[in-house]
């Protein structure tokens, strides 16, 4: 057990480091809070993607044949960890990056890698997720969107919803019915769609922070679209297998993510310290003390943990049930310390972001929303504690 | 980085494990808890041939050398399967402590004995009311500022038994002078808090464990309504969050065994995070295992309270969960 950081690792997070500081004011003019990003700011988040492709920075634990730095995912969570602590932009393609190419990556041919990867990894293709449907959320393999063969291209019917980033995405990974007899997890394929595609139509969803006219999630409707059978992941009628994949990458995606939960920490540890209360500090209370002592705690348990996963992906373990165990970990505890933070905060976590007294200059209401959010996406807490349940512990199905 | 153990540290893991599972069986630690001494000799005397009671002694004093990390996985396995004997007392703080803060005749009057397990030391810290095994051959308690190493003509026990009938606690009062001195407490019983708190979570550790794989395969076979139990919604969740809670508690543990290993300057801190998280964990695992098992749990036939009693024990040794997460919040605010 060792946990000095090699020479290499080291000179690599100063490279890192030295390369935000450079960037330090261009993340400023793109910084916003996940999902707070009006439309006509998407170029700049694309020209982000750019930049950082530029810097080599995208794809860091991607294989060298696949445009990536080939670097350690050790590597990749220390760039993600640095990424947090210089409070970066939101990754206007991190469903592209994260899910969409790691699977393809398994699950693709030779000319989906080509024809796709090298334009993720440089921002030129913004993917988003078409997975949810209205009728089939944590029921995923109840899904009704049906594609059926013509010739050589599919054609697709039927509707999606909660699909992030639809507007600003080129291209969708998408599932799809493909055969209605089958038992439900048996007829669904994995298939790429270009956005441009005549037949699809996006309508933004309102979400509850209330961002008029902004991204967070959308619709997204498909009439009649074709698509060509080629770009089918894996076998007709294998999807869920590769969906299954897509979704470990997204309940993976933790890894190095524990600065950003230290970061939250320390802003709550200083609401506690200045906010007046009736008669003190919230940090004179020792309920508040008592609960700030297991936010620490947690947020260093869930720190070590991720350093014990990566430790073992470094001699080669696969990410098997370690991801949904994160995944309700992380989720649950994000919560947690927003709620403490609004319980010191007091009267003023109610303030809307147009009030001047708002914490963090307004976006402190919303960022606890997606906090709450994360509780639901990517599975919720209770599928997870089922699949815990069910393929780690072995208990029978209902 | 590295956060995984040396194949040695496995090997030594997994020959304790199977001493253990054949030596401290259910059955066997019910006949201590009736038993007039509730110790095993021979037992003692087999983990002593291993090398574990002077697992942290210095080789120069005819122990074995090895640190904090070599001794982790042997108490989480000491705590799987609710070893009656004091290993935590004698061979994860009292000896090295008496390496650490012992005069040079002491050490060299006690270590070799201490070492094969021919002698035995147990621990009394200031603040801490009942002596585990306080009969044995030396005691070293905080009296007044001072450490002391004791032998019995020094010492009157008054017997306090514990619902845990392996557990032998005593209060203690003692005659102690320049000849048991050790020297001032200071940082030597602070050292010897934190090696005792860390001690107590990685048998915490074995302890949850144990209790949530019982109660795992009792839900895989138990039958109500027509289906196993472990079928229902509400016993897979309570298990899969259990689960979550006892597997990440060992990434706490097994760090503040690396943070004392290494003398990290905020090694307290992290022993702190181990102690409050590992007692959580634990008191899940008692909670649920008794609640899944249900009727059959609450009978004293069923092994399931041996672990329950000593689980419930050792959240309350060595500072309970409350007193370190205050020990942290203090840390977290002074840092400000």
């Amino acid at each position: 057990m060792d946990f000095d950081e090699s020479s290499e690792d080291a000179a690599f997070r100063d490279e890192i480091r030295t390369w935000l500081a450079e960037h330090k004011q261009e993340m400023a003019d793109t910084k916003r809070v996940p999902g707070d990003t009006p439309r006509e700011e998407y170029a700049k988040f694309r020209d982000w993607e750019r930049t950082l492709f530029d810097g080599g920075w995208a794809g860091i634990a991607w294989p060298k044949e696949y445009g990536g730095r080939g670097a350690s995912l050790y590597q990749q969570a220390v760039f993600t960890e640095e990424y947090a602590q210089a409070n970066g932009p939101e990754r206007i393609n991190r469903l592209g990056l994260g899910l969409l190419a790691p699977t393809l990556m398994i699950y693709g041919t030779e000319e989906q890698k080509q024809a796709h990867l090298s334009k993720t990894l440089s921002g030129d293709e913004v993917w988003c997720q078409g997975f949810s449907e209205p009728g089939a959320g944590s029921d995923l393999a109840a899904l009704r969107t049906k594609a059926v063969r013509e010739g050589d291209e599919y054609v697709i019917n039927g509707q999606k919803v909660w699909t992030s980033f639809a507007q600003a995405a080129d291209w969708i990974f998408l599932l799809v019915r493909t055969d209605p007899d089958a038992p439900k997890h048996k007829g669904i394929t994995y298939i790429l769609v270009d956005m441009k595609s005549p037949g699809i139509e996006v309508r933004p969803i309102v979400q509850i922070t209330g961002y008029q006219g902004e991204t967070g999630f959308c619709e997204t409707f498909f009439t009649d679209v074709r698509v060509p059978a080629s770009n089918v992941v894996g076998k007709v009628n294998d999807g869920w297998k590769v969906a299954m994949a897509t979704l470990g990458f997204e309940r993976g995606t933790g890894l190095g993510s524990a600065a950003a939960f230290k970061a939250l920490l320390d802003r709550v540890v200083d609401i506690t310290l200045h906010e007046p209360r009736y008669d003190g500090i919230a940090a004179d209370d020792p309920d508040i003390r008592r609960r700030i002592a297991q936010g620490f705690i947690e947020t260093r348990v869930y720190e070590l943990n991720t350093k014990r996963v990566l430790s073992k992906l470094a001699k080669g373990d696969a990410l098997g049930s370690e991801a949904s165990l994160s995944k309700l970990y992380w989720s649950e505890m994000d919560a947690r310390l927003f709620e403490l933070g609004n319980d010191a905060l007091g009267p003023r976590a109610e303030l809307a972001r147009d009030a001047a007294d708002a914490e963090s200059g307004g976006k402190w209401f919303g960022e606890y929303l997606y906090a709450r959010a994360s509780m639901i996406y990517a599975g919720t807490s209770e599928i997870q504690k089922n699949i815990i349940a069910q393929r780690v512990l072995g208990l029978p199905r209902s | 980085m590295d956060f995984d153990f040396s194949e040695e540290q496995y090997m030594l893991r997994d020959t304790v494990r199977d001493l253990l599972a054949k030596e401290s069986t259910p059955a066997e630690v019910r006949r201590m808890w009736d038993d007039e001494k509730g110790r095993s000799p021979e037992r003692w005397h087999k983990l002593g041939e291993l090398g574990v009671l002077g697992l942290n002694i210095p080789e120069a004093a005819g122990g074995a050398g090895m640190d904090e990390l070599d001794m982790v996985l042997v108490l989480e396995e000491a705590g799987r399967a609710i070893l009656p004997e004091p290993l935590l007392e004698h061979a994860a703080v009292g000896a090295p402590l008496l390496a650490r803060a012992g005069t040079e005749a002491q050490k060299t009057e006690w270590l070799p004995k201490l070492a094969t397990g021919e002698a035995i030391v147990t621990v009394g810290l200031a603040g801490q009311p009942y002596v585990q095994d306080a009969g044995a051959d030396l005691v070293i308690l905080e009296q007044d500022g001072e450490l002391h190493a004791a032998t019995q003509d020094r010492l009157t026990l008054t017997p306090m038994p514990s619902v845990d009938r392996a557990r032998r606690l005593s209060k203690v009062t003692a005659e102690l002078d320049e000849a048991t001195l050790m020297g001032p407490a200071g940082t030597n019983a602070a050292w010897a808090f934190d090696h005792g708190a860390a001690a107590t979570a990685a048998e915490l550790l074995g302890i949850g464990g144990a209790m949530l794989d019982m109660t795992i395969a009792y839900a895989k076979e138990r039958e109500q309504f027509g289906h196993k139990i472990g079928s229902f919604q509400a016993v897979q969740h309570k298990l899969a969050e259990t689960y979550l809670l006892v597997e990440t508690a060992k990434a706490a543990v097994y760090y503040a065994a690396y943070a004392l290993a290494k003398d990290l300057p905020d090694a307290q801190i992290h022993v702190s995070v181990a102690k409050a998280y590992a007692s959580d964990a634990e008191r899940r695992a008692n909670y649920e295992s008794l609640q899944i098992h249900g009727g059959i749990g609450f009978t004293w036939e069923h092994d399931l309270h041996l672990w329950l009693k000593r689980g419930r024990a050792l959240e309350a040794q060595y500072g309970d969960a409350d007193w370190h997460r205050r020990r942290i919040a203090d840390w977290v605010y002074a840092q400000r």
